[in-house]
C-alpha cells in the first residue's frame, strides 16, 4: 500500500505549483478532504429542506446524527482492527454472527417478556442485558477457538458464521412460536432504524464508544507493527497473544455498544473499511483509522441525505447498506482485493 | 423544552383562533380522554389530525371526519382514496416521518398497537394520543377506542347510530351462531396455514359473535393459550378438528399481493372431506378489514355484516 | 458389510412407518387394519394414508436424497468437504427466482415457476463457481465463508425486494422448508429430483474423477468442463425443485456426505447409496420431531433442520481442522 503512495507523488508531481495538488495526494491530504466532505454532509443533513422551523429540526436531526456518528466511530474502528488482526480484508465482525446472536438476545426477549412488556422493559436494563452477553459470549467464543486453534482465524470466522446461522435458526424456532403482533414488535426491534435510538443510551454509549476509539488510536503503531503478521510483530518485540485479547475485547465492546443502539448492519464495516484502505494511501493505522471512521461518517450521513432527499424508496438506509456492501464485497473477490 | 414551546404556541393559536370563532360558538367544548399511555385533555375539536393507526382512520371516515396525513402507502381497498393528494404521507406504521408530522403543525396525532412505540417522540411534537387495541374483549376496547374518538370530533350522535346498527347485527349474528357448530379460524400466509384460536387478534368471532371453537380444551389453563400465536398447522389438523365452519383469512391478499391463493391452497381432497366444506360453510372473510384494519367502525361494521350473510345463506339453504 | 446394510434398513423402515402413523389424524398402529376394510376406521385410515401420510413421507425421502445426493457432488466439484446448495447460494438465488415470480406473475403455473427458481439457481451457482476461479484458495475454511457470504449478499437483495413489495414476512414463510402442506398431487415434482439422484449414482464415477481436480482427471481422458457443468445442472435443477415445492432445508446436503464419509470413506459408487438413505433417514427424523414438538401444530423442518444442521457443521469443523489447515 505504501507503494500507492509514492506511485501516486510520483504521478501527480513536476512543478511547484502544484504543490496543492501533491498535498490532496498525501495521506494526511487526502484526509483533510475526506474530512471536509463529511463536514459538508453534516452540514447538509442538518440544513436541507427544513419543513419543521429550525428549533425542532435542530434538536431532532441533531440526535439522530449523533447515532450516526457513533455507529459510524464504532463499526468502523471495530471492522478496522477486526481486518488488522486477521490480515484479511472480506472478514468483519457483523460477519462473524455478532447481529445474529443480537437477533437471538432480541427474540429471546421478546418471547420471554411478550411485545408489550417488551417495549416497556427498562432500556437501560436491556442495554446492559445486551451489551453484556454479547461482549461475553464473543469474547469466550474467541477464547475458545483461538486456545484451541492457534493459528487458524479462518476457522474462527467459519466458526463465527455458523454460529450466526445457528443462533438464526434458534431465534427462527422461537419466532415460530410468536404471534404476528409480537413479529412486527420484533421486526421493528431488528431492523437498524437511525431514529429509533434513545437519547440517555445515546449519550452513555457516544461516550463508551468515544473512549473506546480514542485509546485503539493511541494504539496506532502497535496496529501497524500486528498488520505485519504474528511472526514479524512478535519478533518486533509485541506480546501477541496479550495484545490479541486486548484487541478483540475492544472490537467486542465496539460492535455490541453500536448494534444495540441501532440494530444489525452486516456489511457496513466491509464496506467502510474497504474503501478506507482504497482512499487513504497508506497502510499506517494513524490515518486509516481516522479515515475509516470519516467514510463511516460520509456513508451513513450522505447516505441519509440522498435516501430522504432523494429518492423516494420505500426503504431502510440499512437495508440499502447491506446491498450495496453485499455488492461490494462481490467486486472485492472479483479483483483478488483481499486474503 | 419542544413540548413546552408547543403548548404556548399552541395556546396562542387557540387564543387567536378561539377569539375569532367565539362568537359563532356557543360553547367551548372541552374533552379529556384517557388512552393506552396517558391522559389528554383538548379545548377544542382537532381540525388538523394525523393518524398512524388505520383502525381510527376508518373510524374517522366513517364518521366524516377529514384527516390531513396518514401512511399513505399502507393503505389499499376501501381506504385506497387515501393513498394519494391530498393526504401528506406521513412515513410508516413502524417508523414516521417525524420531521412531515412536526411541519403539518397538527393539533392531534393518533397511534395505536404497530404505531404505539412511537408514540413518546410523536407526542412531543404534539398532543398525541394511544388508541390501542390488545388482547381480550375487542368489542369493548372497539367502543371504547371509537366512542373517544366520536367525543373529540363532536360526532357523537352519528357514532350511536353507526353502533346500534352494529349491534344489532352482533344480536342477529349470535342468535344464529350459537347452534351453527364450531367454527375454526385459519389464515393463510405464503402458501402455509395457521390456526388461531380465541384467545387470538381474531379470537373475537368466538368469544364476540358467539361461535364456539373447535380449539378447546379441557383444562382452562390451556384452553385460553391454544391457537392465540397462529400456530402452523396442517391439512390432517382442519381434517380431525372438522369444523362445521371454517374462516379463512388471506394474509397475501390483505398486503396486496396474490388473490385467491388461499382459495386453491384449500381445494384439496383432505378439506373436502370436512363438515364445513361439504355444507358450503367455508368463508373467505375480506383480510383487510379482519387482518389490517380490524378495529375500525366501517371495518367491524363489515366484518360482522359478512359472517352474519354467511350465516343466513347458509340457513336459508337448509 | 451385509450387518450394516440390515441396519440401515431397518432404522429406514422404523422412520417411515413412525412418519406414516405420526400426526394429526390417529391412524391404527397395526398396518393390517389398514387394508381389507375390516370397518370404517380402516377405510378412512387408507384414505388418510393415500392422500397425506404416504404423499408427505414420499416427498421427505426423496428430497432427502436428492438433497444430500446435491451435496455430495457439489462437494466433489469444489473440492471441498463444507458446501453445499444452501453454502453456495444456490438456494437464496432460486428464492430470489420464486421472490420475483410471487411479485410481477403471481398466477403462474407451479411448473414455469420451478423452471424459473431453476434457472435462477443455475445462474447463481455458475456465478459462485466464477468466484471461486477468481480467488486463491488457502484454506479449506475460505470456501464456505465465500459461499456463505456470496449466499448472505443475494439473501440482503431478497431483503430489499421484498420489502419494497411488503413481502417481508410472506417471502420468509415461503421459503422455509416445510412438509405440512404436502398432499396427494402437491409434491409429484419431487420426482423429477429424486429421479436426478439415480441419474447422478448412475454417472457417479465421472464426478469421483472430476474430483481430482481439471489436470489430473483430463490426462485421464475425462470432458472436465462437460462433466462439470453437467454437475452443476444436476444440483441448480434439484435446488430448484426442492426450493419450489417444499421451501429451503439448509445444511441437509452437507452434513450427510460428510458424516457418511467419516464411516464409509470417499469412495463415491460405494458412498452415494449410504449417502442417499442416511439423508433420507435424517429428513425423516427432523419431520417427525417438527410435526411432534408442538403436536398437534408444527414447526417447519427448515427450522429444525437449520439449528441441528448448524451444529454438525460446527461439530465437523472442529473436528476436521488439525488435519484440514493447510
Amino acid at each position: 500500500m505504501d507503494n500507492l503512495e509514492l506511485n501516486d507523488v510520483r504521478l501527480i508531481n513536476s512543478g511547484s505549483s502544484k504543490r496543492l495538488r501533491t498535498y490532496f495526494a498525501s495521506p494526511p491530504g487526502r484526509l483533510a478532504a475526506a474530512v471536509a466532505i463529511a463536514v459538508l454532509s453534516v452540514l447538509l443533513f442538518l440544513t436541507l429542506n427544513v419543513k419543521a422551523g429550525w428549533e425542532f429540526t435542530l434538536m431532532f436531526r441533531g440526535k439522530k446524527l449523533l447515532t450516526l456518528l457513533a455507529v459510524a466511530f464504532a463499526i468502523s474502528v471495530a471492522s478496522l482492527l477486526f481486518q488488522t488482526l486477521t490480515q484479511n480484508r472480506i472478514l468483519t465482525p457483523a460477519i462473524m454472527g455478532f447481529d445474529s446472536l443480537y437477533m437471538l438476545i432480541q427474540t429471546t426477549m421478546v418471547f420471554l417478556l411478550g411485545s408489550f412488556a417488551f417495549s416497556d422493559f427498562n432500556v437501560y436494563g436491556k442495554w446492559l442485558i445486551e451489551v453484556s452477553v454479547m461482549t461475553g459470549s464473543l469474547c469466550s467464543l474467541y477464547l475458545f477457538v483461538l486456545y484451541r486453534q492457534q493459528q487458524s482465524l479462518f476457522v474462527l470466522v467459519l466458526v463465527g458464521v455458523i454460529l450466526g446461522v445457528f443462533f438464526h435458526s434458534l431465534s427462527a424456532l422461537l419466532q415460530r412460536m410468536m404471534n404476528p403482533t409480537e413479529f412486527t414488535v420484533l421486526q421493528d426491534a431488528l431492523f437498524a432504524s437511525f431514529n429509533a435510538a434513545d437519547s440517555h443510551l445515546l449519550i452513555l454509549s457516544g461516550i463508551m464508544i468515544a473512549i473506546t476509539c480514542l485509546f485503539c488510536f493511541r494504539m496506532h503503531a502497535v496496529l501497524d507493527t500486528v498488520a505485519l503478521g504474528q511472526p514479524i510483530a512478535t519478533n518486533l518485540g509485541i506480546s501477541y497473544k496479550p495484545f490479541l485479547l486486548l484487541t478483540l475485547a475492544l472490537i467486542s465492546v465496539l460492535v455490541s455498544v453500536a448494534t444495540a443502539l441501532v440494530g444489525p448492519v452486516t456489511f457496513f464495516g466491509l464496506l467502510v473499511v474497504n474503501l478506507a484502505y482504497y482512499l487513504a494511501g497508506t497502510s499506517r493505522h494513524r490515518y486509516l483509522i481516522p479515515m475509516s471512521v470519516t467514510i463511516g461518517v460520509i456513508c451513513l450521513v450522505a447516505g441519509e441525505v440522498i435516501l430522504q432527499h432523494g429518492f423516494s424508496f420505500n426503504t431502510r438506509l440499512s437495508i440499502l447498506i447491506e446491498f450495496i456492501g453485499g455488492l461490494f464485497f462481490l467486486i472485492l473477490v472479483l479483483n483478488r482485493r483481499f486474503a | 423544552m419542544i413540548k413546552n414551546s408547543w403548548l404556548v404556541v399552541c395556546s396562542v393559536m387557540t387564543f387567536l383562533i378561539w377569539g375569532q370563532q367565539a362568537y359563532g360558538q356557543d360553547e367551548t367544548r372541552s374533552v379529556s380522554i384517557e388512552h393506552a399511555q396517558g391522559k389528554l385533555s383538548l379545548s377544542e375539536t382537532p381540525s388538523r389530525v394525523v393518524t398512524f393507526d388505520l383502525a381510527s382512520l376508518d373510524t374517522l371516515d366513517a364518521l366524516n371526519v377529514n384527516v390531513l396525513a396518514l401512511p399513505t402507502k399502507s393503505v389499499h381497498d376501501r381506504l385506497a382514496k387515501y393513498s394519494g393528494k391530498p393526504y401528506v404521507n406521513a412515513g410508516s406504521l413502524f417508523e414516521p416521518d417525524y420531521e412531515t408530522v412536526a411541519a403539518l403543525e397538527p393539533d392531534l396525532v393518533i397511534v395505536a398497537t404497530r404505531s404505539s412505540p412511537s408514540f413518546k417522540m410523536l407526542n412531543s411534537i404534539a398532543p398525541t394520543i394511544d388508541l390501542s387495541v390488545w388482547g381480550e374483549g375487542f368489542i369493548e376496547q372497539f367502543k371504547d377506542r371509537s366512542s373517544t374518538l366520536a367525543k373529540i370530533f363532536a360526532r357523537q350522535s352519528l357514532y350511536e347510530k353507526r353502533l346500534k346498527g352494529i349491534e344489532h347485527k352482533i344480536a342477529q349474528v349470535r342468535s344464529f351462531s350459537k347452534d351453527a357448530g364450531k367454527a375454526l379460524i385459519i389464515l393463510t400466509n405464503g402458501g402455509k396455514i395457521s390456526a388461531y384460536g380465541p384467545g387470538s387478534r381474531f379470537g373475537w368471532l368466538h368469544y364476540e359473535l358467539g361461535f364456539s371453537s373447535v380449539l378447546t380444551s379441557d383444562d382452562p389453563e390451556q384452553a385460553s393459550n391454544i391457537g392465540t400465536h397462529g400456530d402452523p398447522v396442517s391439512f390432517e389438523f382442519i381434517h380431525e378438528a372438522n369444523p362445521a365452519w371454517l374462516f379463512v383469512v388471506d394474509r397475501d391478499a390483505a398486503v396486496g399481493s396474490a388473490r385467491g391463493a388461499a382459495r386453491a391452497l384449500l381445494d384439496n381432497p383432505i378439506i373436502k372431506r370436512t363438515q364445513a366444506y361439504q355444507s358450503g360453510q367455508i368463508v373467505y372473510l375480506n383480510p383487510m378489514n379482519w387482518y389490517v384494519i380490524a378495529a375500525g367502525l366501517n371495518a367491524v361494521d363489515e366484518s360482522v355484516t359478512e359472517v352474519l350473510e354467511a350465516l343466513q345463506k347458509s340457513v336459508s339453504q337448509k | 458389510m451385509i450387518r450394516a446394510t440390515i441396519g440401515g434398513g431397518l432404522v429406514i423402515l422404523a422412520l417411515v412407518f413412525i412418519s406414516l402413523v405420526v400426526g394429526n389424524t390417529e391412524i391404527d398402529h397395526n398396518p393390517l387394519n389398514w387394508f381389507g376394510g375390516v370397518n370404517d376406521q380402516g377405510d378412512q385410515d387408507l384414505e388418510i394414508l393415500t392422500l397425506s401420510r404416504i404423499p408427505r413421507t414420499i416427498a421427505l425421502i426423496l428430497a432427502g436424497i436428492s438433497l444430500s445426493v446435491a451435496g455430495l457432488i457439489m462437494q466433489m466439484l469444489v473440492r471441498n468437504k463444507f458446501v453445499e446448495p444452501a453454502t453456495t447460494g444456490t438456494v437464496e438465488w432460486a428464492s430470489l427466482g420464486l421472490l420475483l415470480c410471487l411479485i410481477f406473475a403471481p398466477g403462474l403455473s407451479v411448473i414455469i415457476k420451478m423452471v424459473v427458481a431453476c434457472l435462477f439457481a443455475l445462474f447463481g451457482t455458475g456465478l459462485f463457481m466464477l468466484l471461486l476461479q477468481r480467488i486463491d484458495i488457502r484454506s479449506d475454511a475460505i470456501v464456505p465463508l465465500v459461499g456463505l457470504i456470496y449466499a448472505a449478499v443475494i439473501g440482503a437483495a431478497i431483503a430489499f425486494v421484498a420489502d419494497q413489495a411488503e413481502l417481508m414476512q410472506s417471502i420468509w414463510v415461503w421459503i422455509q422448508g416445510d412438509f405440512s402442506m404436502v398432499l396427494q398431487g402437491r409434491y409429484e415434482l419431487l420426482w423429477f429430483a429424486g429421479c436426478l439422484g439415480v441419474v447422478a449414482y448412475i454417472t457417479a464415477d465421472q464426478f469421483t474423477l472430476a474430483g481430482l481436480g481439471k489436470n489430473m482427471s483430463e490426462n485421464l481422458g475425462l470432458n472436465y468442463t462437460l462433466v462439470f457443468i453437467w454437475g452443476i445442472l444436476l444440483v441448480s435443477v434439484i435446488s430448484g425443485i426442492t426450493v419450489a415445492t417444499v421451501g429451503v432445508i439448509p445444511f441437509l446436503g452437507l452434513v450427510v456426505p460428510n458424516l457418511v464419509s467419516l464411516i464409509v470413506g470417499d469412495n463415491l459408487r460405494y458412498a452415494l447409496p449410504w449417502v442417499a438413505v442416511t439423508g433420507a433417514a435424517l429428513i425423516l427424523l427432523c419431520d417427525i420431531v417438527a410435526r411432534l414438538i408442538t403436536f398437534p401444530y408444527e414447526i417447519p423442518i427448515g427450522t429444525i433442520m437449520g439449528v441441528i444442521g448448524s451444529l454438525l457443521f460446527l461439530y465437523l469443523l472442529l473436528r476436521s481442522e488439525p488435519h484440514g489447515q493447510s
